[in-house]
């Protein structure tokens, strides 16, 4: 299911930011969460529905070792987090994939665990990549704790205090997971038998429950072991303080290639974000409601922007413009003339003037959460069936191929390849380790080992082909002669048909930044408060400030 | 390949299989690891991609894809793009080397020639020559079959096979088309358009020794690290905080 241009209204279409505009690096790296986010989908869906959430086994001793099932139940179905819980040392602790050990491993199953798919899952969860799942399960995934925060909360706790507020807004959560696979990998059940299901349809739905589930994981697991340690004086975490804190999650490379092998998922992603944000500059007047909706939501983005943390010199100086603008968008909105025409369009043509892509794509954000009545429907575009998509269209004529190439790769044709510094990385798979890493052509071995990662190259090669084959022949024809072309003519016939599939810069640039592939696909998720490592690299928070199993029914923002 | 037994530090499960146990692998592992693999025996990237399409396929219709991948790979690898592709006329579509044909390049093919004149239509034969591994060609076919709504038939020496919306004919002609090689014939009729069958069954399992050659070929896709690559991997900062 490709949400194309056939749904659009023309009146909307007329307020779609282009290509060009949005799919470009330096604006990707500076995404937001918004309400299309797929964790806020999944909040939703929890909170209007009747899903019964709890946790029927809690088998964990006083060193904090056991295990736990987290249910999650409908009518119609059933899902369980099974959660292994484990002693540390602390030298073993690690966020790289290279890690051996966790504080905490997990798998998602289908439907109600047995004692003997609690067996083996135990015999298999807690080495992760060493271990195998099954069709039974979703996802596998695991975590570390926060040292500093953990201790410090089960201290406190233990002792019968709450904790200290600047070190909870400090780090943010109390465990971060390192890794969350689920689409089949390691045997895992695959997300073509699933994506059927109304509540999996949108993209990462399996994901993002796993990551939930896991949050009132950690909060329990620190209430269990301070139970212990303090014994009648411990208290339980205070619920407002309990509410802030969300999932850390530690992101590297491997995440980078993901958008760019899945030009249509990206589409439909993009595309919905911004026919969300076209529906809301088109409206002709704006309602009282949206405007006090709006007012709190940006309250938050600021108290956000505050606690955001960050040592990374790029994102203390994107932070600092965010801050900035925020501020300033406040000012502005204190006297904006709401009685004009088209109020939101006009918003949104005075942040386009005004403010950096930071302050940008947070006013986007900030502009599609007052209406979710009006944009909430397009989550449902959000998946993508890419196997419709995969089909050559051999039947094409070369002289429509390269239409295509000239048209909708002109941003592709117009680099330079001869020159070093726009060719000047290669992306690559590590032999000792299969995770996907990005080499300096200039100095490393391996070049010839390339992924195909870098569409712009691919395309710019094609079309050197394509000038020089005969026009009148067809794509099938220009297939036999040219099978080292046929990756990039795939992703061209996507490419028309989906106006948003490709990232449009050349990601074997020299000051490429691996962070933009990066937090282009976690603001996507719904991630929050941003903080690189390095250039290849990012932390990130999940669900901080949504609510908890225990009390999202009882309304909230969500 | 450096890893060690049970090695949880790399991104992949697959080798820890021993010979013994039976290997399931869901469709996303077994099209990613063919999709590597052919790559690796020197398919292009576009054509790995297809590789792992027609594999992921027969594991979702009951039948050991990668195995069958790769035992193709096996006899193909090294082997010219000219030594395995075919050449396209409207009644025959041979490889000109009289080389037997690469079964996914063949496939692929019919697929991008399935609304050209050069392509199957009702009533035409098309004479293929021998075909390497031609349970592998299934895939393509059948998908030809449900978009253009088409009955084939291949057809061998000893026997035949009709390709059409009742997947019945799957297990039946796996024994037919499991088989190294056969010299074929594709002979096309009208059918009613359909949709894949519904019924789901059980995804096939592959084995050890099928995932150990698999990966091997794999592992020539991928670069051996250096001081350099290792520490541009990850954070410089701590993770034990």
């Amino acid at each position: 299911m490709s949400l194309n241009t056939s749904i659009l209204s023309t009146e909307t279409l007329d307020y779609m930011r282009p290509a060009t505009e949005v799919m470009r690096l330096a604006r990707m790296g500076c995404g937001h969460p918004t309400r299309l986010s797929f964790l806020r989908v999944l909040l939703r869906r929890l909170a209007s529905s009747d899903w019964k959430i709890d946790r029927p086994v809690w088998n964990v001793d006083a060193n904090g070792v056991g295990h736990g099932v987290y249910r999650v139940k409908s009518a119609e179905r059933t899902y369980s987090l099974v959660a292994f819980a484990h002693d540390l040392p602390p030298e073993m602790r690690s966020d790289r994939v290279i890690a051996t050990a966790w504080d905490a491993t997990f798998t998602l199953f289908d439907g109600e665990p047995t004692a003997e798919d609690i067996a083996r899952l135990a015999d298999n969860v807690p080495y992760q990549e060493a271990g195998r799942i099954s069709a039974k399960e979703l996802t596998l995934a695991r975590a570390n704790r926060s040292v500093r925060l953990f201790e410090h909360v089960v201290n406190a706790l233990a002792q019968g205090c709450q904790p200290d507020p600047a070190e909870i807004a400090a780090v943010g959560y109390l465990m971060r997971t390192t890794a969350v696979y689920g689409s089949g990998k390691f045997g895992a059940s695959d997300r073509a038998d699933i994506a059927q299901r109304p509540e999996l349809a949108a993209p990462f739905q399996v994901e993002m429950l796993t990551v939930w589930l896991i949050r009132a994981f950690t909060v329990d697991i620190v209430e269990h072991i301070a139970t212990a340690r303090g014994g009648e004086t411990a208290v339980k975490l205070d619920r407002d303080i309990r509410r802030s804190l969300g999932v850390g999650n530690s992101t590297g490379l491997g995440m980078a290639p993901f958008i760019v092998r899945h030009p249509v998922l990206l589409n439909n992603w993009i595309m919905a974000r911004e026919e969300a944000l076209a529906r809301v500059r088109a409206q002709p007047t704006a309602r009282s409601q949206a405007l006090s909706d709006l007012s709190a939501a940006l309250d938050a983005a600021i108290t956000n922007a505050r606690v955001w943390h960050s040592e990374h010199p790029i994102q203390v100086c994107k932070l600092d413009e965010l801050r900035h603008d925020l501020a300033l968008l406040s000012t502005t909105l204190n006297t904006w003339d709401w009685k004009g025409e088209h109020p939101w369009d006009a918003l949104w043509s005075w942040g386009v003037q005004t403010l950096t892509f930071e302050g940008q794509e947070a006013l986007l954000s900030l502009m599609l959460e007052p209406h979710g009545a009006l944009v909430d429907d397009l989550a449902d575009h959000m998946g993508a069936n890419e196997a419709a998509s995969f089909r050559i269209n051999g039947a094409m004529p070369v002289a429509e191929l390269l239409r295509i190439l000239e048209s909708d790769y002109a941003w592709a044709l117009a680099i330079d390849f001869t020159s070093p510094e726009n060719v000047a990385r290669f992306w690559y798979v590590s032999e000792e380790k299969l995770e996907p890493r990005l080499g300096e052509r200039a100095t490393e071995d391996g070049a010839t080992l390339e992924q195909p990662l870098c569409i712009a190259r691919l395309v710019a090669e094609l079309h050197e082909t394509v000038r020089n084959f005969d026009a009148t022949q067809s794509v099938a024809a220009l297939m036999l002669a040219h099978p080292e072309h046929r990756f990039a003519v795939r992703r061209a016939q996507i490419t028309a048909h989906h106006p948003y599939a490709e990232v449009q810069d050349n990601l074997i640039a020299a000051d490429m930044l691996p962070i933009d592939l990066l937090r282009c696909k976690l603001a996507f998720f719904g991630a929050s408060q941003f903080d690189p490592r390095s250039d290849r690299w990012v932390r990130i928070n999940l669900f901080a400030g949504a609510p908890f199993p225990d009390d999202i029914k009882a309304g909230g923002a969500v | 390949m450096s890893s060690e037994p049970q090695d949880q530090t790399r991104g992949d499960s697959t080798p820890f299989f021993s010979d013994t146990k039976p290997a399931p692998l869901s469709c996303n592992e077994a099209a990613s690891l063919c999709m590597k693999a052919a790559r690796g025996a020197g398919m292009s990237w576009g054509m790995a991609e297809e590789a792992g399409f027609a594999a992921a396929w027969l594991v979702s219709h009951g039948i050991d894809g990668p195995s069958h991948l790769r035992a193709h790979l096996e006899r193909a690898d090294g082997r010219d793009w000219a030594d395995l592709c075919p050449t396209v006329t409207p009644y025959g579509w041979q490889n000109t080397n009289g080389q037997p044909a690469c079964p996914i390049i063949l496939g692929a093919t019919m697929c991008d020639y399935a609304d050209l004149p050069e392509g199957p239509h009702s009533g035409t034969t098309i004479a293929l020559g021998p075909v390497s591994a031609p349970i592998l060609l299934v895939p393509f076919l059948a998908e030809v079959a449900r978009s253009n709504g088409l009955a084939f038939t291949l057809s061998w020496p000893e026997g035949a096979v009709r390709i059409d919306a009742d997947e019945t004919w799957l297990q039946a002609s796996l024994q037919s088309l499991g088989v190294p090689q056969l010299v074929l014939a594709l002979s096309t009729n009208a059918a009613p358009p359909h949709e894949p069958s519904a019924v789901s069954m059980p995804n096939a399992q592959t084995t050890a020794a099928t995932i150990v050659v698999l990966n091997t070929f794999a592992m020539r896709t991928t670069v051996p690290a250096t001081e350099a690559s290792r520490a541009g991997a990850g954070s410089t900062l701590s993770d034990n905080d």
